[in-house]
């Protein structure tokens, strides 16, 4: 080994699957989240909730929560509304009652907020507010929201004829939003040799971190100060969204989002217990702590999906694809909360082109209001990616089918070429790069894809059902160009600010914030290789707004697109100061200079060099004339485009045909993320969105009733794979870079979670097709519905 | 979430006792394991209160019962109940037609066929259930009702039905309850009534 690669292996830069730095505070309990914030003279609040979907409320009593010993406070409506604070802005342009002003509209939602001592007492003193209700109908089918008899969800946008998203055509109505070519669609359609056309919903499901939604606000009366631990996403947006609710200026509004157990888009909103808490501290002058526990969450923050989507796909009788339609109903729930830049009300669900290159595409959304929580930000759900991709990995499959022909087969015919990128989409993305076929085909020799297919028609001669499952899935991260892309009118930039210390080590901070990713780990790594100081040397802090550069957060795989262009543009300029500084102390042009791992050498002259750490020492003591000293440097990255990860999975299952049980034997997962920073890291986000993935295809589920009853939002009715039920995973790559980010750079975290959602669902209905099954089967594929598939085909019998 | 039941009663004696206590609205309620009716509004309105006790938890509902119709014809009456619990968690409705029919040797019947619609905790924590809770409540409901009826009668069966309905549980008896719920869930399990 050349002394160039043992320096670089020092760095443990990009590339090296260097041990996660956060782990030995986790793995030794002491972490320090939300709940662990314990602050002089703190007191909990405990929210009381409707525990029906829709009603009147006639009356509040808070008389007897009053008297309890311990409760110093119970708000309502009523008292939030001289703030008017009683209904807040969504980040989807509608608004939502902090405490339901009036009427509740959803099970669950948020009718008072009773604060005491400890939450024992808040908990008595909850129970002890009566609320008396008078039932009203509900909407719970978003198929019969806009009925013409249909109970008005929303009395509060009765005669508006929009609701934040443009021109709406019934009182439960929220936007129509459309894109592609309808027409061009419309003929491609009419003029095809084949067409397929099915519905399928994306059920509705929730990302139920193991850590649940909370805060604890602290105002200082003497100084007017606002702090808010926060368990968030996106400290930066959320301060800018306190100061603009509360009137207190940002400067005097402190936003800490400290260690964070899991966020998956559960803490991209502002919930209404934050804002009980901040309000609570004003007014009783002292720190007030909401934390929210299981049932809360599952009921009430941030769910995900619920999307009803017809597919639709025209091609000729060989399989090659000529158009594709989508119409979506959206089911939203009661507010639209929704955290999508603000252009797009269906989020990036254009992306429904998938890998294909398709020629023509129109998409049409409705989104509607329902008698149910509000949310849809978690599981990528905003930007509504997993819907477009399952979408169309459905859809191809369906096609393939109809024309009798190999589902890899077809995929293959229709792929984006690797020559055609950067390719323009049907739907108006540019994807940046991609080698689908090469994926695919890698994926397909090392399962020997051959192979099962032969096995999978033995099996069934015997009466045995297996499916193989494909998904060749498109990713479309990194949120994104602010010329199309804002929340609240702030554009979704990143940002990163380096400071290297005189002696050579350096602290970095992001606008990003980490919830178990690893920042603290991987963006040191590209500092290191960028400046060629050690990883080990270099600190990473986030998530304080008093502290940290304003950023839009972390979610939609957007800190390694963007805050990770950030780190890397500013560690540049850091570099282009080092070598002016380099080139004086080495008394030569800065053009006879080159960079070499860790130092600046001199062309030529290979043993005349200055390292980083001796360039920042001169930082401080001994600069060229008229040079500033200091090394440091800040950069926010406004990227020019999004990021296209990608990647192929398989998925094969077999299923008992007696009790439905799917056991998943195999799942190869191949991702492209470009660049890799941290190849352990990859894996295990890698490992975390294929487990999330399994759950939402194989039995996550938020049922309602038809009087909007949640029934099940406990995790004896909710699915959380352990060890027990997960299955092995096979991971695999590829690299192919991003040609804009500066480091190549893609994003992974999401690509799991999009793509194997529709691999489980695509093996699942290939079991099935092969024994006849004509329709299309909804996930979640649990054992109690693979069984009735089975009894319903009359499979089950010996 | 809603159950749909239907229960048949069978009862040794005239229809005409079965008909005039089932006009007796305090009564039939009573009849109701933990319920009594606490305020006559007027002829067809009662306001009343159900306890219910499962292991550790209490539930209390206040509620409303309305007589909706009554056909002496058919003899034939439609009632709705409405009620809260006390913490305003839960609430529960219970659509009622019930009738009284003949059936041979001057013996007759009670057709009860109900709807109950429940919301809030209840549903959400109970939801699976609620079928079974129903179907016991109701069959300690009948109990109660064919006792009540045999004991206008006269004679010896009179006075052991007048001795056990004057002895029904005041309250619903959640151990007894929780056993019934066993005892269904296993004949359902192998094979009894669905």
């Amino acid at each position: 080994m050349s002394t160039e690669d043992t320096r670089e292996e020092e760095l443990k830069g990009v590339g090296c699957s260097r041990k996660r730095k956060e782990d030995p505070r986790f793995i030794q309990g002491k972490g320090n989240y939300v709940d662990d914030v314990k602050l002089p003279g703190m007191l909990v609040g405990k929210v009381v909730r409707s525990p029906y979907a829709h009603a009147k409320i006639v009356s509040i009593n808070k008389e007897a929560a009053l008297a309890l010993p311990g409760v110093h406070a119970v708000l309502t409506a009523e008292d939030l509304k001289p703030l008017g604070l009683h209904w807040m802005p969504t980040l989807a342009g509608d608004v939502c009652a902090v405490l339901a002003d009036e009427k509740v509209s959803f099970q669950y939602q948020e009718v008072a907020f009773v604060i005491a001592d400890n939450r024992y007492i808040a908990v008595d003193g909850a129970d002890l507010v009566e609320v008396e209700y008078e039932e009203l109908p509900v909407v719970v089918d978003p198929h019969h929201a806009m009925d013409a008899d249909a109970a008005i969800v929303r009395d509060d946008l009765v005669g508006k004829d929009e609701a934040g998203q443009g021109s709406r055509k019934h009182n439960n109505h929220i936007f129509n939003w459309d894109v592609g070519d309808k027409d061009a669609t419309d003929r491609a359609f009419e003029s095809a040799e084949v067409t397929v056309k099915q519905k399928m919903i994306n059920h509705r499901v929730h990302a139920s971190p193991l850590e649940t939604c909370g805060c604890v606000a602290s105002f200082d009366k003497v100084k007017g100060d606002m702090t808010v631990y926060m368990t968030s996403q996106a400290p930066h947006i959320v301060r800018t969204v306190i100061t603009l609710l509360s009137g207190i200026p940002e400067s005097k509004v402190r936003v800490i989002a400290p260690d964070i157990g899991g966020g998956f888009g559960n803490k991209v909103g502002i919930y209404p217990g934050y804002v009980c808490a901040i309000v609570a501290s004003i007014v009783l002058g002292r720190p007030v702590k909401w934390i929210e526990d299981r049932i809360e969450n599952l009921s009430t923050t941030a769910f995900a999906r619920d999307y009803h989507m017809e597919g639709e796909l025209a091609a000729d009788k060989d399989g090659k694809i000529k158009a594709l339609r989508v119409n979506v109903l959206a089911d939203h729930g009661a507010f639209n909360t929704h955290a999508q830049p603000t252009k797009w009300p269906a989020g990036l669900f254009s992306i429904c082109t998938g890998s294909y290159d398709i020629p023509v595409a129109y998409a049409n959304v409705d989104g509607v209001f329902t008698n149910k929580a509000p949310g849809g930000v978690s599981y990528r759900c905003s930007f509504r990616v997993t819907e477009a991709v399952y979408v169309v990995e459905r859809m191809i499959d369906v096609l393939a089918q109809k024309i009798g022909m190999d589902p890899a087969e077809i995929r293959m015919k229709n792929f984006i070429q690797p020559e055609q990128f950067p390719y323009q989409s049907a739907l108006g993305w540019e994807y940046d790069s991609g080698n689908y076929p090469a994926a695919l085909k890698k994926v397909m020799e090392a399962v020997d894809y051959e192979g099962l297919r032969k096995e999978q028609a033995e099996k069934k001669a015997r009466g045995e059902i297996m499916g193989i499952g494909l998904c060749t899935f498109t990713e479309i991260v990194g949120a994104g160009p602010s010329k199309a892309c804002d929340i609240l009118g702030v554009g979704m930039f990143d940002s990163a600010e380096i400071r290297i210390h005189p002696t050579g080590s350096a602290i970095a901070r992001m606008g990003t914030i980490s919830q178990g990713q690893g920042h603290e780990t991987t963006y040191a790594q590209i500092i290191a290789t960028e400046l060629g100081l050690s990883s080990d040397d270099i600190q990473i802090e986030e998530g304080d707004t008093d502290t940290a550069p304003y950023g839009l957060g972390t979610y939609g795989s957007r800190t390694t697109p963007v805050g990770g262009a950030a780190t890397v543009k500013a560690a540049r300029k850091i570099r282009e100061k080092a070598r002016k500084i380099a080139a004086h102390l080495l008394e030569v042009s800065e053009n006879d200079l080159e960079w070499d791992v860790d130092q600046f050498r001199v062309v030529g002259s290979p043993d005349q060099a200055k390292s980083m750490k001796e360039i920042a020492w001169a930082a401080y003591n001994n600069v060229p004339d008229g040079m500033e000293m200091g090394l440091e440097a800040v950069d926010y990255y406004d990227p020019p485009n999004f990021t296209f990860p990608f990647g192929a999975y398989l998925a094969v299952v077999d299923i008992d045909k007696f009790t439905g049980v799917t056991t998943i034997r195999r799942f190869y997962a191949l991702d492209d993320c470009g660049t890799r920073i941290n190849p352990m890291i990859i894996e295990g986000q890698v490992h975390g969105g294929l487990n999330e993935g399994y759950a939402v295809a194989m039995g996550q589920e938020l049922p309602y009733d038809t009087e909007g009853n949640l029934l099940g939002n406990t995790f004896m009715d909710y699915f959380w794979p352990t060890m027990v039920e997960t299955p092995k995973w096979e991971l695999d790559y590829t690299v192919t870079p991003s040609p804009h980010h500066p480091m190549g750079a893609k994003g992974v975290a999401e690509s799991p979670h999009v793509g194997s959602i529709p691999c489980f669902s695509n093996a699942i209905n290939d079991a099935f097709m092969q024994f006849g099954a004509e329709k299309h089967i909804d996930m979640p594929h649990n054992a109690f519905r693979v069984w009735k598939t089975l009894q319903e085909m009359g499979l089950n019998k010996d | 979430m809603k159950v749909d039941i239907d229960k048949v009663f069978p009862i040794d004696g005239p229809s005409s006792n079965a008909w005039t206590f089932l006009q007796d609205i305090p009564g039939v309620a009573g009849c109701m394991p933990g319920a009594e009716i606490t305020e006559k509004v007027d002829d067809s309105n009662y306001v009343g209160k159900v306890k219910v006790k499962v292991g550790p938890a209490t539930m209390a509902f206040n509620g409303k019962i309305e007589l909706q119709n009554i056909d002496a014809e058919k003899r034939e009456m439609t009632m709705q109940g409405k009620g809260q619990d006390t913490k305003g968690s839960s609430s529960a409705t219970m659509d009622l037609t019930a009738s009284v029919r003949e059936t041979a040797n001057g013996k007759c019947e009670v057709v009860g066929v109900a709807t109950i619609t429940v919301t809030g905790k209840m549903a959400s924590l109970g939801g699976r259930m609620m079928n079974s809770v129903a179907d016991q409540i109701l069959n300690q409901f009948g109990a109660n009702f064919v006792n009540n009826v045999l004991a206008m009668g006269e004679g010896e069966v009179a006075k052991e039905a007048a001795v056990k309905a004057a002895e029904q549980p005041k309250e619903l008896n959640g151990l007894a309850f929780a056993w019934g719920l066993i005892v269904t869930f296993f004949k359902n399990l192998f094979g009894g009534k669905k």
